[in-house]
């Protein structure tokens, strides 16, 4: 089995991150530094199934869960407070990102850049679409993972985004069934209390805003695991031949949300959402008393009325 | 509910100078995150919802014009977190915020902290229950 220099094997056979310092380095971009910070490989995995295939058979195949020997991940759980909203934790600022893309993903990101700088950005959350995977992993809000022998959920609060995770030996979708899926297609195996997902099938998009675009062949391998009693880790490897020039590994990180009484309430995107697009593609807000506000308080009498929120008929 | 008290000074000049604003659901570009302004006056309504809450209050910015205001802040699993519950701010208080305001000089803002008239200060980022972190944002 081949690692990757970001990464060794402990006794147990789990793969452990070396140092994050290794992570400031420049950001390649076609051979061409640009940007800050990318863990660099020496041997690589030409695809993310080749890397998911190669730590299951170092896993003999996987660990049979039953009720009583899955690990317990009860409780809410929140993305570390300090990773914001940069989709790698080691990454300076959210526009310094320690992907290395390709040539046309870093066109598309000076362009984005450019953008936000004169003040356009539209984000597809504002029109409540999903943030679907691999972004998921990226968003704030409350967090639960609810492990089952078969199969695993894990939730996070904003738009209810569920992903669900076949533990059952099941392959992927056929090809010729597939499509893009907001939170991609997911199977995985058990390698003692570390959870190993292969995810594919994914919709393009961006792995938060200000930071590079994926595409719909973006794959990923994660390991996930309860790295102490208020700290869920996974290690994640993206690959992605269209928009990364070699695959992006980081480590994200779930902290315990331990807020008493806190629970996860329904997360209506609608309820209150007065943020539309300019004429110019930028972002603003509806004020009360503007044209097209809609008054969270009269949402439910409009709508029983037939009427549509916002409009003056 | 936990919140800083009237002596809360430093840690409110802490908050107000770091960049962060409540917009994990939309851009930021709509804010002016270079400048800080405060407005009192009276709350007129809370909006507890997702995605965003809001805090409507009746009034006096800068130019000391009475008008109605909006500070758009988390919803409420984050506030919660903050220690900032439906009930902290009813109708009819009298208030302070502070805000880092729209660009194009509508009445509006972010939330970035609440002084009540008791001195007691409500601030989504800068006041977490002890022993938890403030929820992660960025702008």
């Amino acid at each position: 089995m081949r690692l990757s220099q970001h990464s060794t094997v402990d006794g147990s056979g789990r793969r452990v991150p070396k140092a994050l310092t290794p992570l400031l380095l420049s950001l390649c971009v076609g051979g061409t530094a640009w940007g800050q910070a990318a863990p660099q490989s020496i041997q690589q995995y030409a695809t993310s199934w080749e890397e998911f295939q190669a730590l299951k058979e170092q896993a003999h195949g996987g660990t049979k869960m039953t009720w009583s020997t899955l690990p317990d991940w009860t409780g809410i759980w929140s993305r570390e407070t300090s990773a914001g909203l940069k989709f790698d934790p080691a990454q300076k600022t959210q526009q310094a990102t320690t992907a290395v893309v390709t040539p046309a993903y870093k066109e598309k990101l000076v362009k984005k850049l450019e953008n936000f700088n004169r003040g356009v950005e539209w984000d597809q959350l504002t029109s409540c679409l999903p943030a679907g995977y691999p972004r998921w992993l990226t968003e704030p809000y409350l967090r639960e993972f609810v492990l089952r022998p078969e199969e695993s959920w894990l939730i996070n609060e904003q738009l209810e985004e569920i992903r669900r995770i076949y533990t059952d030996g099941r392959g992927h979708i056929p090809e010729d069934e597939a499509y893009p899926l907001w939170e991609g297609d997911s199977i995985a195996f058990w390698n003692g209390d570390t959870l190993v997902i292969h995810t594919n099938h994914v919709k393009k998009g961006q792995y938060q805003r200000l930071q590079p675009d994926y595409s719909d062949k973006t794959t990923t391998v994660e390991q996930w695991r309860k790295a102490g009693p208020n700290l869920i880790e996974d290690v994640v490897d993206v690959y992605d031949p269209e928009g990364l020039a070699k695959p992006w590994h980081v480590i994200q990180r779930y902290e315990r949300v331990t807020t008493p009484d806190l629970r996860i309430a329904y997360w209506s995107c609608e309820e209150n959402n007065n943020v539309v697009q300019k004429p110019d593609g930028g972002t603003q807000s509806n004020l009360p008393g503007e044209k097209g506000y809609k008054d969270p308080g009269k949402l439910q009498d409009s709508l029983s009325q037939g009427k549509v929120p916002g409009s003056k008929k | 509910m936990k919140l800083l008290k009237a002596n809360a000074g430093p840690s409110l000049l802490l908050l107000v100078a770091m960049p962060i604003v409540s917009v994990a659901h939309h851009s930021a570009a709509m804010f002016d995150l270079q400048k800080t302004i405060t407005v009192t006056g009276t709350v007129t309504s809370f909006q507890f919802t997702n995605p965003h809450s809001w805090l409507i209050i009746m009034g006096k910015g800068p130019d000391g014009k009475v008008q109605e205001w909006s500070f758009e802040a988390d919803g409420p699993s984050t506030l919660m977190r903050a220690g900032i519950k439906v009930s902290s701010v009813v109708p009819g208080d009298k208030v302070t915020m502070t805000t880092h305001p729209m660009k194009d000089g509508r009445p509006a803002g972010t939330w970035l902290a609440l002084t009540k008239s008791d001195g007691s200060v409500l601030a989504p980022r800068g006041a977490p229950p002890p022993g938890e972190k403030a929820p992660a944002r960025a702008g």
